[in-house]
């Protein structure tokens, strides 16, 4: 209680935001020089600051960069949609991937692909406007979230939950697998590409697109942070605190869904990063308090999306691994042990 | 419009609780009235399901009421914004906090809210309100446990501790003492009734007559058809309580205020004795279903006195001894005909 102790613990957190803030430059840097070429600084800092026209540029100005940037928006956007989710469901196991948000979004990508763009000539994804697609995407994600909280409202359980929303990504699998059928083959070239889940095919402009929307969400996000610690509460308690519960409640569930549905319009379902990387920040920081967690998850996300980049490019070596499976890896076992330490201390989120 | 007094805290006029699902309302009582003052530590009793936790949730706000009126301060409480509501009356109800990595501090600092900006952040007067709700509720060296390691007490404290940093003239509990043991139930209510000497004005639902009858300042009755208030002594003079029970399982001692589950009539006794031995041994009898005659007759009882001696049972025909009261207890039922 005294002062000297809350001064440790500032001390503390303002250490950790420093050590996650240093790896996530770290990181970065990594990833902009590894891949299956690995560069010199000298030649990158050039590529940086010159127009040689070289191919070291090339690959720094057109790929490698990119690809870091979208790495680290993408971790962050993901992670934040559930660290989100988690509070406003009030269940560990929520994530875009998990509860099939991510899956909603894929349905209305697949649907502007397959559907709409069935007419329209090749160069379709780009042709159609970026903004298009993330739209889709949104109201996808926002389907399925209007869904899983009308169930949710019902049944608390959390494992009823999970399994919902497994059916939810297998029944939209199944429609969108009909939508295939009757699709022609350049159309459903792209989309089965895209369903791949990848950082590295993204435009310019898409990459615009994804920076714009995820900023527009970590601000939203920022603004929300009481908001989420009342939610910690419950729906009751944080009525009785003061809390405007459908207007708070109607701004993160937007939040979640731009944040989560920007990033499956270009890079597809990518899994797990959502539901692990909040119980990775909430460990770390050993606080429940959003003012803490929301930066705090911010930055592990983007650190470990980029790390699964960099290990998915197999530094050195000319192939490439689906970053998918690397994230799976990576978040699944953090999902298996936060079920077996909820099976212990009953329904503890 | 009835007036509102001065001290009164809190007034409900004709509140018609329930609830609305599109066309329909469903109340759950006929319109009620009740008042309580500042400082005022109110009880509010009622069987299983007749409105008691949805009355508590209809003052806090937390639902509409179908009808009537609440005035909070001498203001009616529609017109209070939900942040206004939050810094007159906290609520707290039997639903359990869970969240992972939640400390007690945390907690209790989220009770700030309505005096928060939009980041929570607390200011000197905020972390000074904080440590004051924790101390009365001696949870200050529990500031930094984990909510999800306290046990079912403390998590009752902490609570209210978060409560308490609200900083509310009203707090409003759903059954407070519900998921305690005897001592936390009697720690509970004392801190309550500490809060309440300190100028709160708590409302709290309870089962447990024992510590309303004893410790609330008033009593807000709810049966069937109606709202009775008054002080737990008035309520048990006016038979107030009488319907609350089945009259053919529980009958109320209108001398201390207790129940007793009615038990097969068994018979008469007159029991020679005095003392704490004498009144225990009596309450053993009662449970047995005999009642204590009045007039000296055969057979009766002789209980020990202070120093030494035995029970005994004088028939017509001899005695019998017993070592205990269990003993004696258990011939009583077994040998009811020798017994008038």
């Amino acid at each position: 209680m005294n002062n000297i102790e809350i001064q440790y613990k500032n001390k503390r957190v303002a250490l950790i935001f420093s050590i996650l803030i240093v790896l996530l430059i770290v990181f970065f840097i990594l990833d902009v020089f590894l891949g299956s070429v690995n560069l010199k600084i000298s030649e990158v800092f050039q590529a940086l600051t010159g127009h040689s026209g070289s191919d070291v540029e090339t690959i720094v100005m057109k790929f490698r960069l990119p690809k870091a940037l979208t790495a680290m928006f993408v971790g962050i956007a993901l992670s934040l949609s559930g660290l989100q989710m988690q509070t406003l469901f009030r269940n560990p196991m929520a994530g875009p991937y998990v509860l099939g948000v991510s899956s909603g979004a894929s349905l209305g990508v697949a649907i502007v692909i397959l559907g709409f763009s069935a007419g329209i000539t090749t160069g379709n994804l780009h042709g159609l406007g970026n903004w298009a697609l993330v739209f889709s995407a949104w109201i996808g994600a926002g389907a399925v979230m209007v869904l899983i909280m009308l169930i949710s409202s019902r049944i608390q359980d959390i494992f009823v939950i999970l399994v919902i929303g497994l059916m939810l990504s297998g029944g939209i699998s199944a429609v969108v697998s009909i939508m295939q059928y009757f699709s022609n083959e350049t159309m459903l070239k792209s989309y089965v590409i895209w369903t791949m889940g990848s950082l590295g095919n993204l435009t310019g402009s898409q990459l615009n697109v994804l920076m714009i929307s995820v900023t527009a969400g970590i601000i939203l996000s920022l603004a929300s942070v009481k908001m989420l610690n009342a939610f910690l509460l419950g729906e009751n308690y944080a009525m009785s605190i003061g809390l405007n519960i459908r207007f708070s409640r109607s701004l993160i569930f937007a939040c979640t869904c731009i944040l989560a549905g920007s990033v499956t319009a270009f890079c597809g379902p990518i899994g797990f990063i959502g539901i692990a990387v909040p119980h990775i920040a909430r460990n770390i920081f050993r606080t429940s308090d959003h003012f803490i967690l929301v930066p705090g998850s911010m930055l592990c996300g983007g650190i470990i999306m980029m790390a699964s980049d960099l290990i998915s490019q197999m530094p050195g070596t000319g192939t490439m691994l689906p970053v998918n499976s690397i994230t799976s890896l990576i978040g699944i076992p953090v999902v298996i042990w936060v079920i077996l330490r909820s099976g212990k201390k009953s329904g503890f989120a | 419009m009835m007036e509102i007094k001065r001290n009164e805290i809190l007034s409900l006029q004709a509140l018609n609780i329930g609830y609305n699902s599109g066309k329909h309302k469903r109340a759950l009582l006929p319109p009620v009235s009740a008042t309580a003052k500042k400082g005022e530590l109110v009880a509010v009793l009622g069987r299983n399901g007749i409105g008691k936790s949805t009355l508590l949730r209809t003052i806090v706000g937390l639902q509409p009421a179908l009808g009537g009126r609440i005035f909070i301060d001498g203001r009616e409480s529609s017109e209070y914004s939900r942040l206004e509501l939050a810094r007159k009356a906290g609520y707290i109800s039997t639903e359990i906090v869970r969240a992972s990595n939640m400390k007690v501090c945390d907690l209790v600092a989220i009770g700030r809210f309505p005096h928060t900006g939009w980041t929570g952040s607390n200011d000197p007067e905020g972390e000074a309100a904080i440590a004051s709700a924790m101390d009365k509720t001696g949870m200050t060296g529990f500031r930094d446990r984990y909510i999800s390691e306290l046990s079912d007490g403390e998590r009752q404290r902490a609570m209210i501790a978060r409560v308490l940093a609200q900083e509310t003239d009203i707090l409003i509990m759903d059954e407070p003492t519900a998921f305690l043991d005897i001592s936390g139930r009697y720690e509970m209510i004392h801190l309550m009734s500490g809060l309440a000497r300190g100028g709160r004005t708590i409302i709290f639902s309870t089962h447990d007559f024992n510590i309303a009858l004893n410790q609330a300042d008033k009593i807000w009755l709810i049966l069937d058809n109606v709202l009775i208030e008054g002080s737990p002594e008035d309520l048990v003079l006016s038979g107030a309580f009488n319907s609350l029970f089945d009259p053919g399982i529980v009958s109320f001692n209108y001398s201390d205020g207790t129940f007793s589950l009615l038990t097969e009539k068994r018979g008469k006794i007159f029991v020679r004795g005095e003392g704490l031995i004498r009144d225990w041994t009596i309450k053993a009898l009662a449970r047995s279903g005999y009642t204590v005659s009045d007039n000296y007759s055969v057979p009766y009882l002789i209980t020990p006195t202070e120093e030494a001696g035995k029970w005994v049972i004088v028939l017509a025909d001899g005695s019998v001894e017993f070592e205990s009261i269990y003993s004696l207890a258990e011939w009583l039922v077994k040998n009811s005909n020798l017994i008038s």
